[in-house]
């Protein structure tokens, strides 16, 4: 239809959509939900149960476009982190961006996808100035993208279809650099936002699948690492170009009303599976975890006087089983602060969702029904949920690690309880990485991220059986520890002198925890600059969790060590270089190694300038033990001496009441009589060397009453004790009076 | 259920003890559907393997469990058969504790000396039995942190509502934590 006016001029009309707007769709779809229980009010699978072939065959071409996505589109252009390791996920969404299905990869980030379609609906995003189909959206702000930290950096794309939005195909990768004033993907000394590096609320980049020229620009000019950014931003495209072409070829053959009414029924059939499993799996009641992590900002802040404090973060969780599924509450939870630690309720979600997805979703579809389920509280005000529009998201994986781990080990206690043991582990862990920014000796610059630790870190121990050295990564569903040499290529002047399991490196009980990882990184001819700072999920100022499981100590937070102005060349002609963490130490308090700044870092460290034959060490991905040390088996305690696992008889013998001695080929042979003996002393002490509950819970109490503790912990109760949920649990604990508060007088 | 996998006590047993196989490990793990009659039968391989007779209600721990015992009190109960009290409240309580405030008492449990928490922000709790001295729980927390309940079960809806077998002493009073009436008591004055 067309009007003619009065020169004669053909006009295209605009057409009269009666295509609901984004907004209208976001609203029913929340109605409806809400009204119902059920998913957009879906009650009946009727698809489904009408012809569940041809339904599963509709699902199955979704969940083969976003898993052909991944496999095809980091091998076109990717970085290393991307293509070798699992720091990539694509998905396709409802056109509120409820997750239908996702690729392997860092499946978690699915929990987040509603948040920025839901910013574009509220500002009308699609009214002005319209969203076509092939439409391209770069996002990378945890407020108005619900993006973790803006080192991952979202793509979504448009699936339109008679003038209506359908649905959304999502890339996402985690970069190897996006421009903050800490060169590297997690900027660790941010104060606010405005120090988060490349911050992109939802806007859109380029059209019809092709990013606009611009784009590229920022890229170049934004961030250290373009090339390899470039190479991604055409990954996470590339991936989404396959899913709108998937889609709207299953529009074509199954038609634009059997993929909107199909859409709807496969969330709410994995909703239903999913409360179905938490049933199954859990032991209702109230499950409580706890967790913390140090800021050490005083004296580096000096520029940011505002930030220039300590701050030891207080993770507090409990999680309960309801008719609907789970509640996950994290109130008593520190409050924001100027530093780089905090979260949004997205980023929480992506990390809470990790454990949830791996517990519950493991036998349905991958979808927002897990959403549904899991639902969340972020007080106001808090790390998880700031009142503050400006806070720094660009480490919160730092801390939020462990409120996953504190979701999912509710569900170890549970399956543990329930009798389902082969599910039982400790749920701890952390990583390590490293990032910074150089210039060679040619001029060029350039910044990177190094998370090949990111990985693959040690499981916990197994309520049945010792955990395993590199074949976890919580944060992700695929571990591998990466390339190592694809990485050594993207950082000119750093190499791996060692690159091993790190001995006696665990949390230690019955069963131990996979040993953590240790790497020597040795610069070479750095050129005219190189600097590096360490990103952690973790470091070992505090354990990963706050709580051992069966009695087993957690896992230790990772550490780092300079060893800058070395006597390397003496020590390579020698060929006794160091492995790892432990081996260098050695070495220094040997005198093999002199270094003339020797520094451990159990925090954040601040930028680390290296020269020719400096080290930087790094130690990682250790994990928590189970049950009782003094139960664990003395044959388990001789192969891990003998193996080199925990080489360290001495600790061993204390740790675990063990006594043996070595043969004339050094081999520990165990004397069962003595560690009889030496168990019953251990037990003994134990009952000598402690105080009844009343007794210990009467003097700790004196010192709560004086507020004996560092400023550091004072100020973690102050913000913790200002949620009622915390103060109430903290006053009926303590038995203080009315008018006790950790408040600065 | 249709279909649904029968796994032995025996096989029960085996992860109990630690000696299970891998092999069948990975069969459990890969389980489309839980045997549902899985919580009764490990009850039963738990209850022939303690000194004592109270129902064994519920595993909280190793060596620990949710009992009814002989004065149809749900009581928390160590395997060697010490009894912690009502299960409503924090059986740590109840315990030995002994605190490692120090970086050498932290050494002895932290290998190697960088990965040992920081004293002052943090301190190691480990609780004992009275009795046998088992060592039941750690906590790595700050100091002055209230000890933490970790788990607090909903005993008559899971056995009602989960299990279908509700048990016969059932009450709403019995998903509460109780643990504040042992502080208030120790608040003024009492050491029990």
């Amino acid at each position: 239809m067309a009007v003619v006016n009065e020169r004669k001029q053909v006009i295209p009309a605009q057409p009269v959509s009666t295509a609901p707007t984004l907004r209208q769709q976001v609203s029913e779809r929340d109605r409806l939900t809400q009204e119902t229980g059920h998913y957009y009010g879906i009650t009946e699978l009727s698809l489904r149960d009408a012809d569940p072939i041809k339904y599963e065959r509709f699902y199955n071409k979704l969940h083969a476009a976003v898993l052909a996505a991944r496999e095809s589109a980091r091998f076109v252009a990717a970085s290393p982190g991307s293509r070798e390791m699992g720091e990539c996920l694509w998905g396709i969404t409802t056109p509120e961006g409820d997750t239908l299905a996702v690729s392997m990869g860092f499946l978690s980030h699915t929990a987040i996808f509603p948040v920025a379609i839901r910013y574009m609906a509220d500002n009308d995003y699609d009214v002005n100035d319209g969203i076509e189909d092939g439409d391209v959206y770069a996002v990378s702000d945890g407020k108005t993208g619900g993006v973790p930290h803006p080192g991952d950096f979202y793509s979504f794309t448009s699936i339109c279809h008679d003038g209506e939005v359908l649905g959304w195909a999502v890339g996402i990768n985690h970069l190897m650099e996006n421009g903050a004033p800490v060169a590297g993907s997690w900027a660790t000394f941010s104060v606010d936002t405005f120090m988060d590096g490349l911050v992109c609320p939802p806007m859109r980049t380029g059209r019809k699948l092709r990013q606009e020229s611009w784009w590229k620009a920022i890229w170049e000019r934004r961030t250290r690492a373009s090339t390899m950014n470039i190479l991604d931003d055409k990954m996470r495209l590339a991936g989404c170009a396959m899913i709108n072409n998937a889609a709207h070829e299953l529009l074509a053959e199954f038609g634009a009303a059997y993929y909107k009414r199909a859409i709807r029924e496969v969330i709410e059939e994995s909703r239903r599976m999913i409360v179905d499993n938490m049933r199954a799996l859990m032991v209702p009641g109230t499950y409580n975890g706890c967790a913390f992590r140090l800021v050490k900002y005083e004296g580096l802040q000096n520029v940011w006087s505002h930030a220039n404090k300590n701050t030891l973060i207080h993770v507090r969780a409990s999680v309960e089983p309801n008719e609907k599924g789970l509640m996950l509450d994290t109130e008593g939870s520190s409050r924001w602060g100027y530093h780089s630690y905090n979260a949004t309720p997205g980023g929480a979600d992506a990390a809470v969702f990790l454990g949830m997805i791996n517990s519950f979703a493991h036998n349905t579809k991958v979808t927002a029904g897990i959403e549904l389920a899991v639902q969340r509280h972020y007080a106001l005000g808090s790390i998880y949920n700031p009142d503050y529009e400006f806070t720094s998201n660009a480490n919160l994986w730092a801390q939020t690690v462990a409120l996953n781990s504190i979701g999912f080990n509710a569900v170890s206690r549970a399956t543990f309880a329930r009798g389902y043991m082969e599910e039982a582990f400790t749920v701890d862990g952390n990583w390590g990485a490293f990032q910074g920014a150089g210039t060679t000796a040619d001029g060029t610059s350039y910044g990177f991220t190094n998370f090949e630790w990111l990985g693959g870190t040690g499981r916990g121990a197994w309520c049945y059986k010792d955990g395993e050295p590199l074949v976890w990564a919580a944060w992700s569903q695929i571990a591998t520890i990466g390339d190592a040499e694809e990485f050594e290529a993207c950082v000119p002047p750093l190499f791996y002198l060692g690159r091993k399991l790190l001995p006696g490196y665990f949390g230690y009980g019955k069963y131990r925890g996979g040993p953590g990882n240790s790497a020597v990184h040795w610069c070479v001819e750095p050129g005219k600059h190189v600097a590096l700072t360490r990103p952690n999920g973790g470091l070992s100022c505090t354990t990963s969790v706050g709580l051992g499981m069966s009695g087993a100590y957690p896992g230790p937070g990772s550490f780092m060590i300079s060893a800058r102005g070395t006597n390397l060349p003496e020590l390579i002609a020698e060929g006794e270089t160091p492995r790892d963490a432990r081996e260098l130490m050695a070495q220094v308090d040997s005198g093999q190694l002199k270094v003339e700044s020797l520094e451990i870092w159990k925090t954040d460290c601040p930028e680390l300038a290296l020269h020719d034959h400096d080290l930087f060490v790094d130690a990682a991905g250790s994990s928590g033990g189970w049950g009782d040390p003094l139960d664990r088996n003395p044959a388990l305690v001789i192969q891990d001496l003998n193996d080199g696992v925990a080489p360290d008889y001495a600790f061993v013998s204390n740790m675990h009441g063990v006594v043996a001695t070595q043969n004339a080929t050094g081999d520990w042979v165990l004397d069962a009589a003595a560690t009889t003996a030496k168990r019953a002393a251990l037990r003994k002490a134990r009952l000598d060397d402690s105080l009844p509950a009343a007794d210990w819970w009467q003097q700790e109490r004196a010192k709560v009453l004086a507020k004996d503790v560092v400023p550091e912990v004072h100020e973690m109760y102050s913000q913790s004790l200002s949620f009622a949920k915390f103060d109430g649990e903290f006053r009926r604990f303590w038995q203080v009076p009315a008018d006790f508060s950790f408040s600065k007088e | 259920m249709a279909g649904e996998a029968q796994i032995s006590k025996e096989l029960i047993g085996q992860l109990i003890e630690g000696t299970i196989d891998d092999d069948n490990t990975n069969r459990l793990q890969r389980l489309p559907r839980k045997d549902q009659d899985r919580f009764l039968n490990y009850v039963a391989v738990l209850q022939s393997r303690v000194s004592w007779t109270d129902q064994i209600l519920l595993r909280l721990g190793d060596r620990l469990y949710v009992v009814r015992n002989a004065a149809g009190q749900r009581t928390v109960k160590c395997d060697c058969g010490h009894e912690f009290g009502d299960y409503r409240q924090n059986w740590k309580l109840g315990c030995k504790v002994r605190v490692r405030r120090t970086l050498a008492e932290m050494r002895e449990v932290y290998d190697p000396a960088p990965a040992c928490p920081e004293p002052g922000w943090q301190e190691v709790r480990e609780f004992f039995c009275p009795t046998c001295a088992a060592q039941h729980s750690v906590e790595v927390v700050a100091p002055g942190y209230p000890v933490v309940f970790e788990m607090l079960p909903d005993l008559d809806k899971f056995y009602r509502d989960y299990l279908g077998q509700p048990l016969p002493d059932e009450s709403p009073d019995w998903y509460a934590d109780r643990t504040e009436a042992l502080t208030q008591r120790w608040a003024a004055g009492a050491t029990g």
